[in-house]
């Protein structure tokens, strides 16, 4: 009965719960379109950092994330390898071995971060050979071979095919020096990547760094990052078999991981804002058809209806509204996104921004359930919430009073 | 006869800023079964602050008041709505249907409220609405209809619940002659045929004329409370 009753009130007004619903389903659909946005950004700035270098997670010593010496190493990788890529979500394992040391070309001397990589493997976790902008990247076979940051190569004035002498500290204490040729130059959009890292075959680095066939990690990689996130708990597993340590993307990216979580405090700031605002539009338009019809409400007491029965048929409106609005936001949010999904959202002149995390300067929105239903059901519940109002109001009311109102 | 409502001592005080305005000054009243009697008097001689508090929509400051031998002073709100739904229908001046209900859900309202089963109250309001004169307007909304056929809705509506009495405050303040006249013919013969008890409080000589009982107030008290034989009730 007041399901019914409420539904036919919420229409007295077409005008005016057309204007409510209107308020909801944009606000709805802002919140829709603006999350499912703000989601495909993360993932895509999560994926582009971490497909560079990082992995989607990594095997490590104990303390290598805090102080990575070369002598925390991993001696036997091979069957550990073999159990990474044997679980259902991972797709690659990697092994790396990593040390710093001078580069000299001539009296040019800078430090770098030299990684031995294995080419064969390093192309299915990281993307660093896509971004070669001169010359080659290393293949399998390549010995004193070196890829080397654009920002390096300026400052060491090398080029494809010229020669550099690396000097740096072996594992057991040696020097370890060699003369290495650079096969390609590559500029990954972060600068500091660009001024720091070189990467040379691990078998090669290995023997300049006296490994012993040791290496320092194993980067890992799967579908998606959420397929691997999820397999952390395995990788925790292997890891602890091998007295390791795995680390997830968080870990091996903190600062970007903050970054996220600060953009997303600020976006949450914003959207409550906007929920906040609907709900005080639409509880206005409630609380002026409540005036409006007290005389009504004491006419429904004095027949018999109890005013609890009143108050519920008045948040039921509100439910109406909220719940109706809200529905068309979800509807229209998920169709403008998943159409906004095919065809990218440019944001010309951010290229420059953008590149710092290896980005595109196309985005596209990732409709999720979350982002589908987060926002709308946020003003379906605060709106709820605050239908106490008119409930408690309507509550107070008694029949003569009411029914003498104007 | 049987008393259906029993008023002893009522007074009730209202406070206009600081001060106290009296209504009623001590009102000794009894409504009896199948009594067809007007309430009336000069504006603000207290007639409708007797039928709402008759009607257990306001409370006296003073005195007993019970229908059917059950004492309204002691309930508390929901209590009293209760006793409303189940006992009392009201008809009011201002018709005061539910504007997004039609006729005949108009007159289920009440049933609903009770929780009477579907079918039964669709026929029971059907058939007051057939008695009201309404055939064939049943799912019109009160938009759609006159003043003194919104009032008929009223009429069906009190007299559903199958209430012990019907209030009605000025019923035919705002129709035309005609319907009026219509209208106390229609309660009139629902008291003699069905033995409805009404009590309606009313400046209109055409009520009073045709109530076979004459109930005065002034000044919040009752002046004069006049019995007239049925054939005397024109």
């Amino acid at each position: 009965m007041l399901v019914g009753l409420a539904w036919r009130n919420i229409w007295r007004q077409p005008h005016r719960t057309a204007l409510s619903l209107s308020s909801i389903a944009i606000a709805g659909t802002i919140t829709v379109f603006l999350l499912a946005l703000q989601q495909g950004a993360y993932g895509t700035m999560k994926e582009s950092v971490l497909k560079l270098m990082d992995g989607f997670a990594q095997l490590q010593p104990p303390g290598y994330a805090d102080d990575p010496d070369i002598r925390k190493s991993i001696s036997d990788s091979g069957p550990l390898i073999a159990d990474l890529v044997s679980l259902p979500e991972v797709t690659a394992a990697t092994p790396r071995a990593a040390s710093y040391a001078i580069l000299s070309n001539g009296p040019q001397s800078y430090g770098a971060a030299i990684v031995g990589i294995d080419p064969a493997r390093e192309v299915k976790v990281s993307n660093l050979a896509s971004t070669i902008t001169r010359g080659r990247y290393l293949q399998p076979g390549d010995e004193d071979a070196v890829v080397i940051g654009a920002g390096l190569a300026r400052n060491l004035k090398l080029n494809p095919g010229d020669s550099v002498t690396m000097l740096g500290s072996a594992q057991d204490g040696s020097i370890a020096a060699d003369i290495l040729k650079v096969t390609g130059i590559f500029s990954t959009g972060s600068p500091a990547l660009d001024r720091q890292v070189v990467e040379m075959p691990l078998v090669h680095f290995q023997q300049d760094f006296a490994m012993n066939g040791s290496i320092n990690l194993i980067a890992v990689s799967g579908e998606h990052l959420s397929t691997i996130n999820a397999a952390i708990p395995s990788l925790e597993k292997i890891a602890r078999r091998n007295d390791l340590v795995a680390r997830d993307w968080t870990q091996l990216e903190p600062a970007l991981h903050d970054v996220i979580l600060l953009d997303g405090s600020f976006s949450a700031l914003l959207y409550v804002s906007l929920v906040i605002i609907v709900v005080f539009i639409i509880l206005n338009t409630l609380l002026m058809s409540v005036l409006e019809r007290t005389r009504e409400f004491g006419m429904l007491m004095a027949i018999g209806m109890k005013p609890r029965q009143i108050g519920r048929m008045v948040w039921l409106e509100l439910l109406f509204l909220a719940g109706s609005g809200s529905a068309i936001a979800i509807a229209a949010g998920s169709a403008i996104t998943a159409w906004a999904a095919t065809q990218g959202i440019p944001f010309p002149g951010a290229e420059a921004l953008f590149s710092q995390w290896n980005m595109p300067s196309t985005l596209y929105p990732q409709l999720t359930l979350l982002s589908a239903t987060a926002g709308p059901l946020a003003i379906l519940v605060a709106v709820a919430i605050a239908g106490f109002i008119p409930y408690a109001r309507v509550r107070r009311l008694e029949p003569v009073t009411a029914m003498r109102s104007a | 006869m049987t008393a259906i409502v029993e008023c002893k001592g009522i007074t009730k005080h209202y406070r206009q800023g600081s001060i106290d305005v009296p209504a009623l000054r001590g009102v000794d009243l009894a409504i009896e079964k199948g009594d067809f009697a007007s309430l009336a008097g000069p504006s603000g001689s207290g007639k409708t602050t007797l039928l709402n508090i008759v009607g257990g929509l306001d409370r006296p400051t003073e005195g007993t008041i019970s229908i059917d031998g059950q004492d309204l002073t002691a309930l508390d709100n929901e209590e009293l709505a209760d006793l409303r739904l189940r006992k009392i229908g009201f008809v009011f001046q201002a018709y005061n249907l539910i504007p997004v209900l039609s006729a005949v859900e108009n007159v289920e309202f009440t049933q609903q409220l009770m929780n009477v089963p579907a079918k039964e109250r669709r026929e029971r309001a059907k058939e007051m609405l057939h008695q009201v004169g309404l055939d064939g307007m049943e799912n019109r909304r009160p938009s759609r209809l006159s003043g003194g056929q919104q009032q008929r809705v009223a009429v069906a509506r009190a007299l559903a619940s199958r209430p012990s009495i019907v209030l009605a405050d000025e019923p035919t303040a705002n129709l035309d002659t005609k319907t009026a006249e219509d209208l106390i013919t229609l309660m009139s013969d629902l008291n003699e045929r069905y033995g409805v008890t009404f009590l309606m409080a009313t400046h209109d000589d055409r009520v009073i004329s045709r109530t076979r009982r004459h109930i005065v107030i002034a000044d919040g008290r009752v002046a004069s409370d006049e019995l007239r034989p049925a054939e005397m009730a024109v």
